[in-house]
């Protein structure tokens, strides 16, 4: 049903028939005489346009601890995936163990173990770190450690997809020019792995960016927590959700504008008109939201 | 179309240094894949500024062997020296076994061996120039102000002087191949091997590429080509090797290969392609 609404009408009427649909939700919720439930509106409509300095702190804790996760994720993804297709059988064991614990195991249990676990058995306790005026706080600290971690091993093998996808021949003829192992890597089949990890790579980070919300696990007050308290406080539950929800897709859609512009960077050299950029990878953000929905015709 | 004078190819140090006499001195290769033994005893020399020419049909280990001569390939057994250093091992002193080299020693080695390959290998995320630079930059540290000069001399002396922003996918076969000659002669290598490096080019292309290739011979290269153009081996080759099964069967002038073939593989080889 929603399918068929995004390929009749676009995104911005989806938008409008989903206001519409709020609206009317609104509207039977305070009609309905038998709910207890009154909904009040301007819960929703204040925590959209007048965020107080909880809302504004946990966007930034949100969209903060996601980038950095994310790099951490990208880095440890790619000595992974290095690790996974490395000779040296020690590099191969250590990597698969890796990808294997994180991959296996609940990102929920992971925070968990990893912060209350070592903690309560006295084992490692996660410092307070000062970065410049601001105090990162143990639990800050631990859930963008393990998130970053966490991801890693699901980069893994994306940058090892990317990588395999690179020919072979970039590998020899970068050889036969006498570089390293390393150069090779770096200068040759990292740039050519990216424009296959891309596109994986930001539909991660806008998994990330809403995965940050269970970090509430730690009581760290990013998006999602700062409004389950506030609801919790004034039992506006269902505006103040539907609130969040918006939140989290404002940072999802901005991200995929993003997103599509780097994917846009990255193809230099693979299209055969470089001034018009055609290509179903050069679309703008819009006409590739469109064509995701879009059926297949003939 | 590619005339270059011989001042621009010292300029630019094209020229090989004359060390030793032989440049590639292979004595009794033995190359496995799994089970099958695809170079056989192979003794080959080239010597300074000689240019050799590989021919035989397919899977005859032709192009296996300029593989294992700057250590894409491993080998089995024998050796292959290059200026008179050992190709990718270490002799081991007690014993004779050969161990493979660190792989910082093996890329050090390949700098002075340039290499053209079938399918170009062209990187295609740098323009024409920026494939040319790379290497000089990144491996032999040149800057890179004097890397852009000699990278513009390189597309000069292909004939693609034009072309030094074009990315590798808009560029024709024999274009992209021009560029890949010019990218390995901007590392000054004392030697060239070339693998089939018209195989991959509609037939309109395969002249101008070749031209390059007659200049370059022309010029004192020392190069061993692999390849089925029997007008370019009996033009420019100084020799001419015909191997077949992993072994080289004969070896000769172009003109006592090619007019008097003394083994019956070249002549059944030869009647077939010609």
């Amino acid at each position: 049903m929603t399918a068929s609404l995004f390929n009749r009408f676009g995104t911005r009427r989806a938008l409008l028939v989903g206001c519409l649909v709020f609206a009317a939700l609104v509207v039977a919720g305070c009609s309905s005489g038998q709910a207890a439930y009154t909904i009040r509106p301007g819960f929703f409509w204040d925590s959209l346009f007048k965020p107080d300095s909880a809302i504004i702190n946990g966007l930034g804790l949100t969209v903060g601890i996601s980038v950095i996760a994310q790099l951490i994720g990208v880095v440890l993804g790619v000595f992974a995936a290095m690790g996974r297709m490395a000779k040296f059988l020690p590099f191969r064991i250590v990597a698969n163990f890796y990808i294997w614990v994180f991959r296996g195991t609940p990102l929920l249990v992971q925070l968990s173990f990893f912060f209350y676990g070592l903690a309560t058995a006295g084992l490692f306790k996660w410092p307070t770190v000062v970065a410049g005026p601001i105090d990162i706080l143990p639990e800050v600290l631990a859930g963008i450690v393990i998130l970053g971690v966490n991801e890693g091993a699901y980069m893994a093998e994306i940058v090892r997809a990317g990588i395999l996808a690179v020919d072979p021949g970039q590998t020899e003829a970068a050889k036969s020019l006498g570089m390293t192992y390393g150069q090779t890597m770096s200068r040759i089949v990292l740039p050519q792995a990216a424009r296959v990890i891309i596109p994986p790579l930001g539909n991660e980070f806008n998994n990330m960016l809403k995965t940050t919300s269970l970090l509430s696990a730690l009581s760290i007050f990013e998006l999602y927590n700062t409004f389950s308290v506030a609801a919790g406080h004034s039992y506006a539950t269902f505006e103040l959700f539907a609130a969040c929800a918006v939140w989290y897709l404002l940072l999802t859609t901005i991200w995929g504008v993003v997103q599509s512009r780097i994917e846009k960077k990255f193809s230099r050299g693979t299209t055969t008109n470089t001034s018009s950029g055609a290509g179903p990878r050069n679309k703008g953000f819009a006409a590739r939201f469109m064509s995701l929905r879009a059926p297949i015709e003939q | 179309m590619t005339t270059i004078s011989n001042d621009l190819l010292g300029a630019i140090g094209g020229v090989p240094r004359p060390e030793t006499d032989v440049v590639v001195d292979a004595r009794d290769v033995n190359k496995y894949f799994g089970r099958l033994h695809v170079l056989k005893d192979v003794c080959v020399q080239v010597k300074r500024q000689e240019t050799v020419v590989i021919i035989g049909p397919s899977g005859s280990g032709k192009t296996t062997f300029i593989r294992c001569v700057n250590h894409l390939e491993k080998i089995q057994s024998g050796r292959i020296f290059v200026n008179g250093h050992l190709i990718g091992y270490r002799e081991t002193d007690g014993s004779k076994k050969l161990v493979e080299d660190k792989e910082k020693n093996i890329a050090t080695q390949r700098q002075e061996i340039g290499m053209v390959f079938q399918r170009f290998n062209l990187f295609p995320h740098m323009t024409a120039l920026e494939n040319i630079i790379e290497a000089p930059i990144h491996v032999r540290g040149v800057s890179h102000d004097e890397a852009m000069v000699m990278g513009r001399a390189l597309l000069e002396r292909v004939g693609l002087a034009a072309k030094e922003n074009v990315f590798p996918n808009q560029l024709s076969g024999g274009q992209q191949q021009r560029i890949a000659i010019a990218r390995a002669l901007a590392m000054k290598p004392a030697l060239m091997l070339f693998d089939e490096p018209t195989s991959a080019l509609d037939p309109e292309m395969i002249g101008e590429v070749l031209e390059v290739m007659k200049e370059l011979a022309r010029e004192g290269m020392t190069m061993i080509v692999v390849s089925h153009e029997m007008g370019f081996a009996r033009e420019v080759a100084n020799r001419v090797i015909m191997m077949d099964e992993g072994v080289v069967v004969e070896e000769g002038t172009p003109d006592q290969v090619f007019s008097a073939p003394t083994q019956d593989r070249t002549k059944t080889f030869l009647s077939k392609i010609l």
